[in-house]
C-alpha cells in the first residue's frame, strides 16, 4: 500500500515534500544507514556530485533538498526532503514540481552505482566527511553532554547510539556492504509521503507521482507494524554518578530519568510534567536553579517521546555541583509530593497547548508532528484539537502519579575539573 | 493623527504598514492572512556598541561599562522579582529578547492572546524596575551566559574575528561585556541608559500576522500612553570612537578542547549606508553561492583533497558604524585551506563573472526569498533591518531584482590582503 498524506493550506507560498524511509536497524546497520544516507544525499547515477546537484537544483528557484537522519526510539528514519516554491508566486507561473519530484526519484531509485556496489570514489568520500562529523560531537559541549546521558540511559542499546554512526564501524564499511543496506532499506522499509504546505493548483499531484514513481512508493510495513521502543522500562536502576574530564570555563551538569511501565496515554501526563518541570520559563527548574539560586544560565528537561526518558540539563560552575545536584532532586521531590501550585500547573498546560496551535503555522512542524504520531500513536489520524483536549484534561494527580514512576538512573558531569 | 503608509511587494504577496505615532514610536505590521500565531515586538535602537553618549536627562556626556545594554535587556524582562518571560509563559506565550550590536527586542508569540501580550509587553518595557539585589543576582547568570560563549568555538571565531578587525569600535567586545565590566554595573546606571535609548523616539513596534491594522495600531498607541513616563522624545546624541580604516592584528589564533578548527577570514569595508548595507547582504549570498557553495569548483577540489568537508560560507555584516565581510569554514589542515582559498579569493577577482551562472543564482535566491517567507520570524527580521537601515520595507526584494553581474565584481575587489584578518580556533590536543 502507499502512505501519503497532503495537508494543504494556501497561507504558505511553498510545499515541503518529504519521503521517509523507516527501518529497524541493529548497531552495524545504524552505522551503514548514516553513511547510505550520506552517500544517497550526495550523489546519484544522473547528477554523480554534489556539485551537479546544486548546480542542477539553483535552476528551480530556490528549491532546497537535503537528506536528514533521525531516530525514531529504535528505529532509523532517512527522510528525503525538499522544499519548493508554489508556481502561482513564481513569474509566469513556471512549475518546478515535476522537476523536483523526478530529481527526488533519481536521487532515491538511481543510486551511483556500479553493478552491485556503490561507487568507491564518493563512498570514500562520503566517509571522511561522516567521520568528521562523529568525531567532532564533542565541540558543542551541552549537545555532547545530553547525547552522553541518553548513552548511558540507553543500557547499549540501539536508542543511545550515535545518530550519524560508530567510528569504527563506519570506517570498515565497504561500498558492496553499503549496497546491500540499500537493498534493505528498499525493500525492509515502512515508506511514508507527506506533502505538507500550499498545495493550491497541484489538484494532480498523485496522478504526478504515480506517472514518476509508479509503484516503488509502495510500502512493505503500515506504520502501525513497527516497534519503536522494545525496553520496557520496568526495572528500577540503581543511580549512578559519572563525569567526563574536558578544558572548559563551564561545566555541564545532565539527569537522566526513566519513566517506568509508561504507556502511550502517558504522553500528555508527561508533557504536561515536564513542562513543569523544566522545559518553560514558569518550570521549577528555570525558576529555582536560574532566577532563584543564579546557578546556571542554561537549563531545561526534555522529554523523549519514543523512550520515554527525561533528561535534564544545566550550564553550571564545577564548584556548585553539589548544590546544583540539591536543588533539582529538590524540584523533583515536589512533583512527587503534589507541590505544584495552580499557578505553575496551569503554566504548563498554557505553553504545551500554545505550542501545539502554532505547529500548524509552519508546513515543516507540522509534517514532523503527523510523522511522530504514525509511529508512537501508531495512528494517522490523530488532530491537533483532539491532542490539545487531553492536554487540558490532565489533572495534577495524575502529573504526581507519574512522578511516582519517574526514576533518576545517571547524574553526570562534563567539564573543568573534573574528580568528583 | 497618524498617517498609515501601505507597502505592498508583488512578489511575496504580502503587505506592511508603518505609522509614526504622535507619542514619537515608529508601528510596523506585517499582515500574514490565515496564520494563527502573532509576533510583536518592541524594540529599541540601542546595542552593545554604544557605550559613550549624552545623557538625556542630565545633558552631559557619559560613558558606561561595556555589556550594559545586554544587562539591561535582562533587566527590563523582569517584573519585581518574576522574569518576564515566566509572566509570558504563564498565560501561555511564549517570548524572549536578545541584544545585537546597534539594536535589543523583546518579543512574545501566541495564537490566542495577542492583545494582552500587547499590554503586558508594553508594560514591561515602561516600567523598568531595578534594584541593588536584582542586579546581584543578574551578574551570576549573565556570568554563566559569558561562559557559555567561551566554551563555544564558533561563536570565539566569530568575536576574535572582529577583536582582530576593529580597534577602537566597541563590536570587538563581547555583546554580554566581561565578568569584570558587568561587575561595575548598578542600578543607577541602568536607569541611565534606560531614559537615554528607552525613549520612544528610539524606539520601533513591529507585529507579524493576521490581525486588524488600525485596531492592532490603536491598541499599542493607547498600551503606550497610559505609562506617564513618555514626556521625553527626542533624538539621542550618541559618540563613537574614530575607528581607523586600517585592522588591529592580522591573525588571532587560539585553541581550545575540540577536535575541529574553525577559520574565518574577514574583510574590514568603509562603513556603508542605507541601501549599501542592504545590497551588500544580497551580494554577499550571491558570492557565497557562486564561489564557494557545493557548486563550486573551488569546494569539489578542497573536498576531494580531503581539506573541506563542508562549504565556506560568506556573508556579509554592516551598521551605521561597522561593515565587514566573514568567510568561515571548518578544517583540519588549516595551512592548506589558508593556502588554497587566498590564491582562489585573487584568481576569481581577475576572472570574468559567469554571467549565466550569475542570473541562475539570482534568480534561486528570489525563489529563496519566497520560501523563506513562510516563516513568520523571517517576515520581522525584514521589517527590523530595513528600520536600522533606514530603507523601505521589501526595499530587499527591489535590489535584488535589480542586481548584475557588476556588484559581483565590484564585491569581489572589496577583499584586499590589507583589509583582511584570520581568526583560527584550533585543537590544542594535536
Amino acid at each position: 500500500m502507499k502512505q501519503i498524506y497532503k495537508i494543504n493550506n494556501n497561507k504558505f507560498n511553498s510545499m515541503y515534500i518529504s519521503i521517509n524511509f523507516t527501518m529497524k536497524v541493529n548497531r552495524e546497520e545504524l552505522s551503514k544507514s548514516a553513511l547510505l544516507a550520506s552517500v544517497m544525499g550526495k550523489s546519484c547515477k544522473k547528477y554523480k556530485t554534489q556539485t551537479e546537484i546544486e548546480t542542477y537544483l539553483s535552476k528551480l528557484y530556490g528549491t532546497n533538498f537535503d537528506v536528514n537522519v533521525q531516530k525514531v526510539g529504535e528505529l532509523y528514519n532517512i527522510e528525503f526532503r525538499l522544499e519548493q516554491v508554489n508556481k502561482n508566486y513564481l513569474p509566469n507561473k513556471t512549475d518546478v514540481l515535476e522537476n523536483n519530484l523526478k530529481f527526488l526519484y533519481e536521487i532515491i531509485f538511481n543510486p551511483y552505482c556500479h553493478e552491485n556496489e556503490f561507487d568507491k570514489e564518493t563512498v570514500e568520500r562520503e566517509r571522511v566527511s561522516l567521520l568528521q562529523k562523529i568525531m567532532s560531537k564533542k565541540d558543542d559541549k551541552t549537545a555532547y553532554a545530553v547525547y552522553r546521558t541518553e548513552q548511558l540511559m540507553s543500557n547499549n542499546q540501539i536508542a543511545g547510539e550515535y545518530l550519524f554512526g560508530d567510528e569504527e564501524i563506519v570506517k570498515n564499511i565497504t561500498s558492496l556492504q553499503l549496497y546491500k543496506q540499500y537493498e534493505k532499506l528498499l525493500n525492509d522499509s515502512c515508506i511514508t509521503v507527506i506533502l505538507s504546505g500550499n498545495l493550491d493548483s497541484y489538484e494532480e499531484i498523485d496522478v504526478t507521482i504515480d506517472d514518476i514513481f509508479r509503484k516503488k512508493l509502495e510500502s512493505k510495513y503500515l506504520f502501525n507494524e513497527l516497534n519503536i521502543n522494545s525496553n520496557k522500562n520496568d526495572k528500577v536502576e540503581e543511580l549512578e554518578e559519572t563525569s567526563e574530564l574536558q578544558e572548559t570555563n563551564q561545566s555541564t551538569l545532565t539527569f537522566g530519568m526513566r519513566v517506568l511501565n509508561a504507556t502511550q496515554q502517558d504522553f500528555y501526563t508527561l508533557n504536561v510534567y515536564n513542562a513543569i518541570l523544566g522545559s518553560t520559563p514558569s518550570s521549577k527548574l528555570f525558576q529555582n536553579v536560574r532566577e532563584k539560586e543564579s546557578l546556571a544560565y542554561t537549563v531545561k528537561s526534555r522529554f523523549y517521546r519514543f523512550n520515554n526518558i527525561i533528561i535534564i540539563y544545566a550550564g553550571i560552575q564545577k564548584a556548585n555541583y553539589e548544590k546544583a545536584k540539591k536543588v533539582i532532586h529538590e524540584q523533583l521531590k515536589q512533583i512527587e509530593n503534589g507541590e505544584v501550585t495552580t499557578e505553575e500547573f496551569e503554566a504548563a498546560k498554557q505553553s504545551i497547548l500554545a505550542d501545539l496551535l502554532e505547529w500548524e503555522d509552519s508546513k515543516i512542524a507540522i509534517a514532523k508532528m503527523l510523522f511522530s504520531n504514525l509511529f508512537a500513536f501508531k495512528s494517522d489520524n490523530v488532530t491537533i484539537q483532539e491532542m490539545c483536549e487531553k492536554i487540558s484534561n490532565v489533572t495534577l494527580i495524575d502529573v504526581q502519579d507519574i512522578a511516582k514512576r519517574i526514576k533518576t538512573e545517571h547524574i553526570y558531569l562534563l567539564g573543568g575539573e573534573a574528580d568528583v | 493623527m497618524y498617517k498609515i503608509n501601505a507597502y505592498m511587494n508583488e512578489e511575496l504577496n504580502e503587505t506592511t504598514y508603518e505609522t509614526k505615532l504622535d507619542n514619537g514610536l515608529s508601528v510596523y505590521i506585517c499582515k500574514k492572512p490565515g496564520y494563527k500565531k502573532k509576533i510583536g515586538l518592541f524594540g529599541t535602537k540601542y546595542g552593545s556598541v554604544i557605550n559613550d553618549f549624552v545623557d538625556i536627562q542630565t545633558k552631559e556626556r557619559i560613558q558606561v561599562p561595556d555589556g550594559i545594554a545586554h544587562f539591561l535587556e535582562h533587566k527590563l524582562f523582569e517584573k519585581e522579582g518574576a522574569n518576564a518571560l515566566d509572566l509570558f509563559s504563564k498565560i501561555g506565550v511564549s517570548s524572549n529578547a536578545y541584544t545585537t550590536f546597534d539594536h535589543t527586542v523583546y518579543y512574545f508569540e501566541t495564537c490566542e492572546k495577542f492583545q494582552e501580550s500587547i499590554r503586558l509587553l508594553v508594560k514591561l518595557i515602561k516600567e523598568p524596575y531595578f534594584t541593588d539585589e536584582n542586579v546581584v543576582k543578574e551578574q551570576g547568570i549573565i556570568g554563566q551566559e559569558i561562559m557559555m560563549g567561551d566554551d563555544d568555538p564558533e561563536y570565539k571565531v566569530y568575536f576574535n574575528s572582529l577583536k582582530a578587525m576593529y580597534q577602537k569600535n566597541n563590536v570587538k567586545i563581547d555583546i554580554a561585556g566581561t565578568v569584570d565590566s558587568i561587575s561595575h554595573i548598578n542600578k543607577e546606571l541602568l536607569y541611565t541608559c534606560y531614559n537615554t535609548f528607552y525613549n520612544l523616539n528610539n524606539m520601533f513596534f513591529v507585529v507579524v500576522g493576521d490581525v486588524d491594522i488600525e485596531s492592532t495600531i490603536r491598541l499599542i498607541e493607547d498600551s503606550v500612553n497610559s505609562y506617564s513616563n513618555i514626556t521625553i522624545k527626542e533624538d539621542v546624541e550618541v559618540f563613537h570612537h574614530e575607528e581607523p580604516t586600517e585592522i588591529n592584528e592580522k591573525e588571532i589564533v587560539e585553541k581550545m578542547d575540540i577536535y575541529l578548527p574553525q577559520i574565518y577570514l574577514a574583510y574590514k569595508l568603509k562603513v556603508a549606508k542605507k541601501e549599501e548595507i542592504i545590497k551588500n547582504a544580497l551580494v554577499a549570498d550571491i558570492v557565497s553561492q557562486m564561489y564557494f557553495s557545493k557548486m563550486s569548483g573551488f569546494f569539489n577540489e578542497e573536498y576531494n583533497k580531503g581539506v573541506l568537508v563542508e562549504n565556506p560560507v560568506l556573508v556579509y555584516e554592516g551598521s551605521s558604524s561597522f561593515s565587514y565581510i566573514l568567510l568561515g569554514a571548518q578544517t583540519l589542515k588549516l595551512e592548506e585551506y589558508k593556502k588554497d582559498i587566498l590564491e582562489y579569493i585573487e584568481r576569481i577577482k581577475k576572472e570574468e563573472v559567469n554571467e549565466e551562472l550569475f542570473t541562475t543564482i539570482k534568480n534561486s535566491k528570489i525563489g529563496s526569498l519566497v520560501i523563506e517567507d513562510d516563516n513568520l520570524n523571517s517576515c520581522y527580521r525584514r521589517v527590523i533591518d530595513s528600520i536600522l537601515t533606514q530603507t523601505e520595507v521589501y526595499e530587499d526584494v527591489k535590489i535584488l531584482n535589480d542586481l548584475t553581474k557588476e556588484d559581483v565584481k565590484i564585491f569581489l575587489n572589496y577583499m584586499t590582503e590589507k583589509n583582511r584578518i584570520v581568526s583560527v580556533i584550533d585543537t590544542k590536543n594535536k
